[in-house]
């Protein structure tokens, strides 16, 4: 895994790169390095199986950390390629044209967070929530819980104690 | 349309009589660590409550349980997990002080009553409260608030061990923060500290760097925050949750960086206190020792004229008089008593009430009567040749250092006994050793074993550190007198201290004995009150109790409803215990007073 590193970081500024496991690592390339690097792992090193597409909201970086997990077959080993792109212009290249299922991942983001891929088939189209109209809801200004007792009917919450107040109450109910 | 598409269906039709693939009640077990129904250890559950405050879902909340008791480091509550709420995240478990909860790997499981999805894990019976597989934290050392505390910067023995320069220095801002945010504010340790001072709010204060609000805090329920920041027994710390897998919060040190960041000319307006109005009544204290000060503190707060009579040329009790400096600085010391001072308490001292002045005639000329007059009478074991001069008491050596008098230590010592003021003595001598001979010769043996000895284990540690020795687990049998001069002391095998009561009832193994060489004796084995000052009149109207002790009601109220008794003479001996005392007793005198009026 190390010499694949290495050897990719000749071609690509890569940084920090996590060896999690033997058989997985993290690199982090910039956005616009994205896509030749994973590019250069599926044509060059064997990294055939795209594996999923994910994203993390870093909102007090202002930043989407989108991870591009990739597997080689051949090796049994994973790499994931992450990226950070600005959270006021959530816009990435597609990468449908390299695997053809990145387009429903790349539309579930478009959905649960609002980052566009510009030509990726059916990226405006619903993916799960028919009907949303509020901010997309993995963005974590999206308050769930407001959203949820505002729109569903909960079921009241039990009766808690405070351990604090509860022990005064049963151990010095006077002080 | 194509050909393909037309004939598609038609084909379907070839697997009608083919046995279908269905598999029907096959069990498909999650994975080993999938996070399914909750499993409680409800034994080692503690109901802190910290996975209910992670639970973004509000799944949980904290219950009490039939059968488990409230009690101190218990809250007796345990978590009742909504499954209709539950996303099954694992923060809860992740999170869990004691590792009690986890997740088994059954997540198969109905019911028709919606209300039994709601139940206690660990408590009602379910077939996954024994699984092995689930979730678990990530690791024994996984933590999210970190497992050890951030150290104390502390003088190295050598740079300490011959002055009485203070040990401890203190936490900077940023080792405050740090530790400060490792507590989960549970409140567990509350109920432990005597007086239930608002723990987990002040460790929040220091998070969020308000140690304005940090001191009022502290003064809500504690006047003498910079001593007790530095010399408190610390009982919440026994108990803090986060102390059951790694080490509970510095929660001494955390009170003593908001008092030592603040300074006393800031405090009147911290805590609001520039302008009090006067009631027009008048308190009389008797003893200036924590229980004292802090009846002087609340009583001057809510408006009353408190005097002070202190018998020492100083105020402070025992805490100027019995803890060596290199624990507690005077000037720490006196930075709580010149707040207390600046509220308007007089502090007289050199009186003696019983010689200068009596009690009746303090009832005479005040409206009610604290006495708070602690233990400064030490006891003797008794043993043969404690009558010998060079056999003395370790509170009276204590007082004595204080009081800046020469101090008899010769070159070798044993001291006897196991709990702080043994430790205290032993290196202050330790000390006044190195300075006059340049080496440490001091024994000090207890009765209990070293897990027993009710000191606090770091003064142990660092008793040792300063090279005296401490020798547990003997019991005195004799001084070894010869040509008028002590040479030691036989001892016998303590084999156990307390009986099966955990009343004091040593036993001995008198087959093993040994012998301490010394040619001075210190006796530290606790300490008596003296309440000479209390007249036959006022003693025939009070109710003591079977141990000799003054009888008050949950106000520190004696059975003279105008006298109030608090601290050592009562509760304790500490000073947490005095202070709390105190503040009841305030409490209890306002509430007399007003009831009279």
């Amino acid at each position: 895994m190390k010499s694949l590193i290495d050897k990719l970081g000749k071609t690509f500024d890569i940084k920090d790169i996590v060896y999690q496991r033997p058989n997985l690592a993290f690199v982090t390339v910039s956005k616009e390095h994205v896509l030749n690097l994973i590019t250069n792992l599926l044509d060059y090193e064997g990294f055939s199986h795209f594996v999923l597409l994910s994203c993390v909201d870093w909102i007090e970086d202002n930043a989407f950390q989108l991870t591009y997990f990739l597997n080689n077959p051949t090796l049994k080993i994973d790499i994931a390629v992450r990226c950070f792109i600005d959270r006021n212009n959530p816009t990435m290249t597609s990468a449908h044209h390299l695997w053809k299922q990145i387009a429903t991942y790349q539309r579930e983001l478009k959905e649960m967070y609002g980052i566009d891929f510009p030509g990726s088939p059916g990226v405006d189209e619903n993916f799960v929530l028919e009907g949303w109209d509020n901010i997309p809801p993995m963005r974590r200004e999206f308050d769930t819980k407001k959203y949820a007792e505002e729109t569903f009917f909960p079921r009241p919450r039990n009766k808690t104690n405070d351990p604090k107040e509860y022990m005064k109450s049963k151990m010095y109910p006077n002080d | 349309m194509s050909l393909k598409d037309i004939l598609m269906p038609f084909k379907a039709w070839g697997n009608v009589f083919k046995e279908p693939v269905t598999l029907k009640d096959v069990k498909r077990e999650g994975a080993p660590r999938y996070r399914g129904f909750h499993k409680n250890d409800v034994a080692t559950c503690i109901g802190c409550g910290t996975c209910e405050a992670i639970c973004e879902n509000e799944a949980i909340v904290m219950v009490p349980v039939e059968g488990i008791e409230t009690k101190n480091g218990d809250s007796g509550l345990r978590p009742m997990v909504d499954y209709g709420r539950c996303c099954w995240c694992g923060l809860c478990v992740d999170v869990c002080t004691t590792n009690s909860l986890s997740l088994s790997n059954e997540y198969i499981w109905t019911t028709n009553d919606p209300e039994e999805f709601r139940f206690i894990p660990g408590v009602v019976d379910k077939p996954w409260n024994n699984s092995e597989k689930g979730w678990t934290k990530p690791g024994p050392n996984f933590s999210y608030y970190g497992k050890e505390r951030v150290p104390m910067p502390e003088l190295k023995p050598d740079e300490r061990d011959k002055s009485f320069i203070e040990i401890v220095r203190g936490y900077s801002k940023e080792q405050a923060m740090k530790e400060a945010d490792r507590c989960v504010e549970c409140g567990i340790c509350v109920a432990t500290c005597p007086a239930h001072m608002g723990i987990p709010e002040y460790i929040k204060a220091i998070r969020n760097d308000d140690l304005n609000e940090g001191l009022r805090i502290l003064y809500d329920t504690n006047p003498l925050p910079e001593i007790c920041g530095r010399i408190c027994t610390h009982k919440c710390e026994t108990v803090c949750s986060v102390g059951h897998q790694g080490d509970p919060l510095s929660i001494r040190w955390l009170k003593r960086y908001i008092a030592d960041q603040q300074p006393a000319e800031n405090y009147k307006k911290i805590l609001e206190t520039e302008k009090i109005t006067k009631n027009g009544k008048r308190i009389a204290i008797v003893g200036s020792g924590p229980s004292g000060l802090s009846a002087a503190h609340y009583l001057a707060q809510m408006g009353y004229e408190c005097v002070v009579f202190e018998k020492l040329p100083k105020p402070g009790g025992m805490m100027r008089y019995g803890i060596p400096e290199y624990r507690l600085p005077y000037d720490a010391l006196d930075k709580d008593i010149d707040y207390i001072k600046s509220l308007g308490v007089e502090i007289r001292c050199n009186v003696t009430i019983g010689k200068d002045i009596t009690l009746e005639e303090l009832h005479s000329q005040y409206d009610a009567i604290f006495v708070g007059t602690g233990l400064h009478l030490g006891r003797s074991t008794r043993i043969p040749g404690t009558d010998h001069p060079n056999v003395y008491q370790a509170v009276d050596l204590l007082r004595d250092v204080t009081m800046g008098k020469d101090i008899p230590a010769t070159e070798s010592i044993v001291v006897i006994g196991g709990g702080n003021v043994a430790m205290d003595i032993t290196r202050t001598l330790a000390r006044i050793q190195n300075q006059r001979y340049g080496k440490v010769n001091i024994i000090t043996t207890s009765l209990e074993s070293e897990k027993e000895m009710p000191a606090d284990h770091e003064e142990i540690i660092e008793a040792r550190e300063e090279r005296a020795t401490i020798i547990p687990g003997w019991g005195p049998v004799r001084i070894e007198i010869e040509n008028n001069k002590i040479k030691g002391l036989h001892v016998v095998k303590c084999t156990s201290v307390f009986d099966e009561n955990r009343r004091f009832n040593p036993k001995f193994d008198e087959s093993q004995t040994n012998f301490f060489a010394g040619d001075m004796i210190v006796e530290s084995i606790g300490q008596g009150m003296d309440i000479s000052y209390l007249s036959e009149s006022i003693k025939e109207n009070l109710k003591f109790n079977e141990r000799g002790r003054i009888l008050v009601n949950e106000y520190f109220q004696s059975s003279l409803e105008w006298l109030f008794v608090g601290g050592d003479i009562i509760q304790g001996p500490d000073v947490i215990h005095g202070i709390a005392n105190g503040h009841k007793a305030a409490n209890g005198i306002d509430k007399f007073l007003s009831e009279k009026a």
